[in-house]
């Protein structure tokens, strides 16, 4: 178990950021998910030992949360949503450095600085300094250092803002990467949902300071019934007569793809059985899920 | 047989370890920040300019036979005792090259972090609050310590060295505590009044002027009230008075002021616990805010 | 349907520094995506367009009137940018009454206006506090409601989701799509891939200050010759399916899946190979799983036109 909390209770003055969370969570990647002011940035800091709760208890990596905090950071690696960077250093002292601060020996800092940043792809830029870094680079520096003293637990608070679409492909390999080595716990705070969606196994709903959902996103995700997702190329209409004529229940949404329900005793053979007696060819057949999307608007209410 | 190394992610088999001084990386790294800042080589050597001449003075004063026939009265010329290391540690000159290298090395200590938002990269480490702040203050020691107790070791042990006997030990035993005492008084005050003053602003231009304006400034308001109420007690306005009456204090000289030594101790210590106030809460305000 | 933004030869350069080279292109009603990577011009692009800056070459032309220096048309642009330039110490109804107050509206009309874009965004409860006191959200949803305050016909928003939670991003995702409904003009630029899919499926692709690509992504997909259609499926019997299609001359290449039970194809005629898979599963009665084109999307159309 990499992490285990119970009733945790944090409140700034009169603001209560969390109000009795419970979470469990093994290996793998993990989102973590939830409107804003739900109380992310404080479980975050919680786990990271930052902050003592107020109340509840509980372990990270198999530390006390309440009182053995350093031990927590120690073993854990930070990589914060805003900008932060030292002036003045390069890339490698920058890394080096901060490996250092986490209890490495100044040669294996310096050893594993350099690994670490050809990791992420700062090679070839690693001895420039960090004020001639563009966005994207300064976001795989943040990695960097939250790599450098290979920690077994990974917080990544929104890892590809501000990148573009090569920074953001590149920068999601590199955490599925780490997170199937799989030794490593990786915990990913977004608002961008389509990167939960390829990288993580298990989610997290946070809403006002509690844990509205949890689990497996594969089971949070999956529907009972038979509903299939298709895209045709030919005659749509004549296609949704006869699925329709065999009890099905056809939708079309956006960029025409069709919905289809189909009823329990119905095989889904017959459903290119229709196709071809309309002359259609099915070009996309997926079974529906609940898109991320969908299940946090469900979990979290509103709307 | 062979192997091939794998791509991708690999871990690390070293071990971490418990340093004696968790903080040592920081204030190295701040050391080697200032020494890369342009022109700073150039104002640290200046600075070494009084300890040069002073102990160019300490030569002359025991070799007074070969320069007689340049002084007159040479006798009288130069005294080595407690007088001359008050007049080397209080001089202008040095104590306003000693705020030059406090810009350089001190202004952008906490306010860099601030503004390049790396509180949090440091707090994510074992190390604490405590931690932070004395590798922080060691940048400023070294410093300052560079420019205090090690010329006024390097002139006392010369002295010795050169007038080949140990009467400026024995005849004047408290001087060496003296010495190690005022180069740690300046050395603790300029660490919290740099570091008080680094830690109000996120930006270094402003923390520079600061640092400069009231040390000046303080000096300038003693002028102009002094002008009006003519009381030596509006001295203590001036940082500058308070190091020289305190430097007086220690050294055993007649005071330059005409009010209580002990004020100036009073003033100087002052300011360090209202900086060590706001600094606990300012650096806790920002670990919490969301 | 005639364009609504029209450029013609448009190119700027900073000194010697290129900013965007001969764009010429026409932008009709409806949502359109703009992409590509960091520095290809697509901030200068925007910045033309809304009549930020001039042409060194070229000219845009606005519902059928350059706008250079044509102030009367920037009533009918509304401009949402990235970067939060905002005056921290007045409040948002400061803001943006303020702002509307350039468009030569009646008093009693700014009101209204501000009131109705205050609400749209959901930010009336927080109108009269100082925008220093705004979360991120908060600034980005005012952002929004200043560049749609005086209706405009177009809309050219810089990042509009960025620093939404996922029910906030819903939330201006179905207001965007309100205004296409309406026949409005609305230009998206992010970098975001799956958020602008999830708005439209036509977009322009810029890149080293030139367009690479323009229209609807599934045919511009279609031009990509250099990257033949790569079709996944996932069954039953991988294997025998793919035994079925290793004669056919169309299918460039098969590979299987790391899980054993799908395969990957590759092929120029896409309607040659689905008609003959249609064939396949009825006659083998083969239990399919899923059919997918893994790079018929934004993410792909990108990496194969800009490069890595």
């Amino acid at each position: 178990m990499s992490l285990e909390v119970r009733d945790l209770h944090f409140s700034y003055g009169k603001i209560t950021a969390l109000d009795g969370v419970n979470l469990k969570l093994e290996g793998g990647a993990a989102g973590l998910l939830g409107p804003n002011g739900a109380g992310k940035s404080t479980l975050l800091r919680i786990l990271l030992g930052f902050l003592t709760p107020a109340k509840g208890d509980g372990k990270v990596l198999g530390y006390d949360i309440r009182h053995q905090r350093p031990l927590i950071r120690r073993s854990v690696g930070y990589m914060p949503e805003d900008d932060c960077f030292i002036a003045g250093l390069d890339a490698v002292s920058f890394t080096a450095y901060f490996g250092e601060l986490s209890g490495m020996p100044r040669q294996e800092a310096m050893k594993r600085a350099h690994e670490v940043l050809f990791y992420v792809g700062l090679g070839e830029a690693r001895y420039r300094l960090l004020d001639t870094y563009s966005a994207g680079m300064k976001q795989r520096l943040k990695l960097a250092q939250a790599l450098v003293h290979d920690p077994k637990l990974l917080f990544l608070d929104e890892p590809t803002a501000g990148l573009d679409p090569h920074g953001r492909q590149e920068v999601l390999e590199l955490i599925k990467d780490i997170s199937s080595a799989k030794d490593i716990h990786v915990l990913i705070s977004s608002h961008i949902l389509a990167d939960i969606e390829t990288i993580c196994s298990d989610v997290v709903i946070l809403n006002k300071g509690k844990v509205a959902a949890q689990g497996k996103l594969q089971d949070l995700r999956s529907i009972d019934y038979s509903l299939f997702e298709l895209k045709v190329m030919g005659n749509e209409s004549l296609f949704r007569q006869e699925l329709e004529s065999l009890g099905c229940r056809v939708d079309e949404t956006e960029d025409r793809i069709l919905k289809v329900y189909m009823p329990a005793e119905r095989d889904r053979l017959e459903i290119f059985r229709a196709a071809s007696a309309s002359g259609v060819q099915v070009r996309h057949f997926v079974k529906s899920r609940t898109s991320l999307e969908d299940l946090f608007a469900r979990t979290v209410g509103v709307d | 047989m062979a192997t091939i190394r794998e791509k991708g992610y690999s871990h690390w088999d070293g071990a971490l370890v418990e340093r004696k001084f968790p903080w040592w990386p920081i204030t190295r790294t701040g050391i080697q920040l200032a020494f890369r800042r342009k022109h700073f080589k150039f104002f640290f050597s200046v600075s070494f300019l009084p300890a040069v001449v002073f102990l160019v003075g300490i030569y002359i004063s025991e070799r007074i036979e070969d320069f007689k026939f340049m002084i007159k009265d040479s006798e009288n010329f130069i005294k080595i005792n407690p007088a001359f290391f008050k007049t080397y540690f209080t001089n202008d000159f040095l104590l306003f090259m000693m705020v030059m290298l406090l810009v350089f090395s001190g202004a952008g200590l906490i306010a860099d972090d601030l503004k390049h938002n790396a509180l949090q990269l440091y707090f994510s480490r074992p190390i604490g609050k405590k931690d932070y702040f004395l590798g922080k203050a060691a940048v400023i020691f070294f410093f300052i310590l560079a420019l205090t107790l090690v010329p006024g070791l390097v002139l006392f042990f010369m002295k010795l060295v050169f007038s080949g006997n140990f009467k400026l030990l024995t005849g004047y035993p408290w001087l060496l505590p003296a010495i190690i005492g005022f180069s740690a008084l300046l050395t603790v005050f300029f660490a919290f009044y740099t570091l008080l003053l680094s830690a109000l602003s996120k930006n270094r231009r402003y923390v520079t002027i600061l640092i400069f304006a009231i040390y000046v400034f303080s000096d300038v308001v003693y002028g102009i009230t002094f002008g009006i109420f003519r009381s030596p007690y509006v001295a203590l306005f001036s940082l500058k008075a308070s190091f020289q009456q305190a430097g007086a204090v220690i050294f055993g000289q007649r005071l330059p002021y005409a009010y209580p030594g002990y004020l100036s101790f009073l003033v100087l210590f002052g300011i360090c616990a209202v900086s060590a106030a706001v600094l606990h809460r300012r650096i806790r305000g920002i670990e919490v805010i969301e | 349907m005639t364009a609504v933004i029209e450029t013609r030869n448009l190119s700027k350069w900073y000194g010697n520094v290129l900013g965007l080279s001969d764009v010429s292109l026409g932008i009709e009603p409806g949502i359109t995506g703009l992409l590509g990577p960091n520095g290809a011009g697509k901030s200068t692009f925007m910045k033309l367009l809304t009549g930020q800056l001039k042409p060194n070459i070229g000219s845009v032309s606005i519902l059928g009137r350059r706008i250079w220096n044509h102030f009367d048309a920037f009533a009918k642009i509304g401009f949402c940018p990235e970067s939060d330039a905002f005056y921290e110490e007045i409040s948002g109804w400061e803001f943006l009454t303020g702002l509307l107050s350039f468009y030569g509206f009646s008093k009693a009309e700014i009101r209204a206006r501000a009131e109705k874009a205050l609400d749209i965004v959901n930010l009336t409860g927080d109108k009269d506090r100082k925008i220093r006191g705004y979360s991120r959200g908060m600034r980005q949803r005012i952002k929004f409601a200043q560049a749609i305050g005086h209706d405009p016909e177009i809309i050219i928003l810089d990042e509009p989701l960025s620093g939404l939670d996922p029910l906030g991003k819903r939330k201006l995702i179905h207001l965007i799509k309100d205004y296409r409904d309406q026949g409005r003009t609305i230009l998206v630029s992010s970098h975001v891939l799956p958020e602008i899919e999830a708005m439209t499926s036509r977009i322009i692709l810029i890149h080293q200050g030139k367009i690479l690509a323009q229209g609807d992504i599934h045919y511009v997909r279609d031009l990509i010759e250099t990257h033949p259609h790569v079709i996944s499926i996932k069954c039953g019997d991988a294997r025998g399916l793919a035994a079925k299609f290793v004669n056919e001359p169309y299918v460039l290449k098969i590979h299987f899946g790391p899980d054993g039970d799908s395969l990957v194809v590759e092929t120029h005629k896409r309607d040659a190979f689905f008609g003959r898979l249609n064939q396949v599963v009825l006659e083998s009665a083969l239990r399919v799983e899923e059919i997918t084109s893994p790079d018929d999307n934004l993410q792909a159309v990108f990496d194969y036109l800009v490069g890595k």
